[in-house]
């Protein structure tokens, strides 16, 4: 009585991509793994948020220092809103200097967002203990997509077959 | 001061902005972003669209009964959350044409209702219809009439107009359903000449004709005119549902078709019988997925004036 017409597992991120080469799988982009999604937009989402934690007032009583952090939860919203036009405006201006032209928007504006989230991680280095790990888990995972990235390149892992 | 009021009406709730941005948005926001996204937009909207969060949490304590009013306040905002991802998918189909997995359940009566000619699918403000109208168009490689109850906003309507035609390329065609008896008579003609029309059973806008029921207890008014067409055309009534089953994949639940009997003696019993059969598998899909229930204006199953 019941079909379910199901996909293949499929992976947005190049090292995903890659163990799914090694594993027999399924190596093409795409963006239909929930798993990714939730991971990557919490990793990226908890990277802002220590980031512009740093910046708070140091000397602030406990109520008040819990109540700017709550604010600051909606603030990241409103600067992932803002990010989100910024880059699109900068994609806009380099296309009109010939790059990005052949690139999708969403893929561009996923190539602006690693690299600010990135630079940001990389000032969390200089932070305390917990939060100088989880800047350096978004970097090391950023270097192990890269190369990945290059292997898959490498291979015609990704070409349709016939092309 | 008209044009100044004009202009803040595109920022309501209901507004076209947000179906303007939500497309730009679509075109912009990496899939990874959604989640976070849709959870501030979700709370952002919670608490600035406050009728419809009335009616969510009015028709809750309907449907569960003896639940608290903060676990309702909860399962609120549930609802809200999957209509934030639900509306969102819609555009990415719209837009980006992604995949989505779907599951069949009812497979045996949705290849009936693809090879029937002449069939009213009746629905609810449930899930993605609009996904389901155009995956539907898509794989039976029919064309379908979606009436939709009228958006309170000119450009608003326009726009999901637009949207379903495009989603559903061109095999959606979209009518509103208000009191003229023109659009009665065109899907009657659309019915007699094999046609499949969709309509939404589950509120009655507009002053459009309804017939009083029960469900969950209640009396409810629904409209009467998917039970008018399939009596006069002989068409069978097919209630179909589309629910959000996680990231990317939907249910398409099809029930048994409802027949409208002309029984001769008195008309109105024989429609009044088939609404009861409606009411019933609205009752039982509501008891399940009343989380997905995105009946945001007051009249059905709750009425403000009458509650």
């Amino acid at each position: 009585m019941n079909e379910i017409l199901d996909r293949n597992p499929q992976f947005y991120f190049s090292l995903p991509r890659f163990i799914a080469l090694l594993r027999g799988g399924d190596t093409r982009r795409a963006e239909s793994n929930a798993a990714e999604a939730w991971l990557i937009g919490l990793l990226m989402y908890l990277v802002h948020y220590l980031f512009f934690a740093h910046y708070l007032p140091p000397r602030l009583g406990p109520w008040l220092t819990a109540l700017l952090l709550i604010v600051l939860a909606f603030w990241i919203w409103l600067f992932w809103l803002l990010l989100l036009y910024l880059n699109s405006v900068i994609i806009r201006l380099l296309r009109l200097g010939g790059l990005f032209r052949t690139v999708a928007t969403r893929r561009a504006q996923s190539i602006l967002w690693g690299i600010f989230t990135t630079a940001m991680a990389c000032a969390l280095l200089k932070d305390s203990s917990w939060v100088r790990e989880i800047g350096a888990i978004w970097l090391v995972a950023v270097a192990m997509n890269l190369a990945s990235a290059v292997v898959l390149a490498f291979s015609n892992a990704t070409r349709p077959s016939g092309k | 001061m008209t044009t100044s009021r004009n202009r803040l009406r595109r920022f309501a709730v209901r507004g076209v902005f947000w179906r303007q941005y939500l497309d730009w948005a679509t075109l912009n926001m990496p899939f990874y972003t959604y989640p976070v996204l849709h959870f501030f937009m979700t709370v952002f909207f919670f608490f600035f669209a406050a009728p419809a969060r009335r009616i969510v949490l009015a028709h809750l304590a309907i449907i569960l009964p003896g639940s608290s009013r903060a676990m309702n306040c909860l399962r609120a905002f549930r609802t809200f959350h999957n209509y934030s991802w639900t509306i969102s998918e819609a555009a990415i189909h719209k837009l980006l044409k992604e995949e989505f997995a779907y599951e069949i359940i009812g497979a045996a009566w949705l290849d009936r209702l693809g090879a029937a000619q002449g069939a009213i699918v009746l629905t609810a403000h449930m899930g993605n219809y609009d996904l389901g109208a155009a995956v539907f168009a898509e794989k039976f490689h029919r064309e379908i009439r979606l009436v939709r109850a009228p958006e309170p906003d000119q450009q608003t309507a326009e726009h999901v107009s637009a949207s379903l035609a495009k989603s559903g390329e061109g095999a959606v065609k979209v009518d509103y359903n208000t009191s003229g008896a023109l659009l009665s008579f065109d899907l009657l003609n659309a019915l007699r000449l094999g046609e499949i029309v969709s309509l939404q059973g589950d509120l009655v806008a507009g002053g459009l004709a309804e017939i009083r029921t029960h469900l969950l207890g209640k009396e409810v008014r629904v409209p009467n005119g998917p039970f008018v067409l399939a009596q006069v055309s002989g068409a069978l009534i097919y209630p179909l549902f589309i629910a959000r089953s996680g990231y990317r994949s939907y249910q398409i639940i099809v029930r048994e078709p409802i027949a409208v009997l002309r029984s001769g003696r008195d008309r109105a019993d024989d429609i009044a019988q088939a609404a009861e059969k409606w009411a019933r598998v609205l009752e039982q899909l509501l008891a399940t997925r009343w989380d997905q229930w995105f009946a945001f204006a007051p009249g059905f199953l709750f009425d403000e004036r009458n509650p």
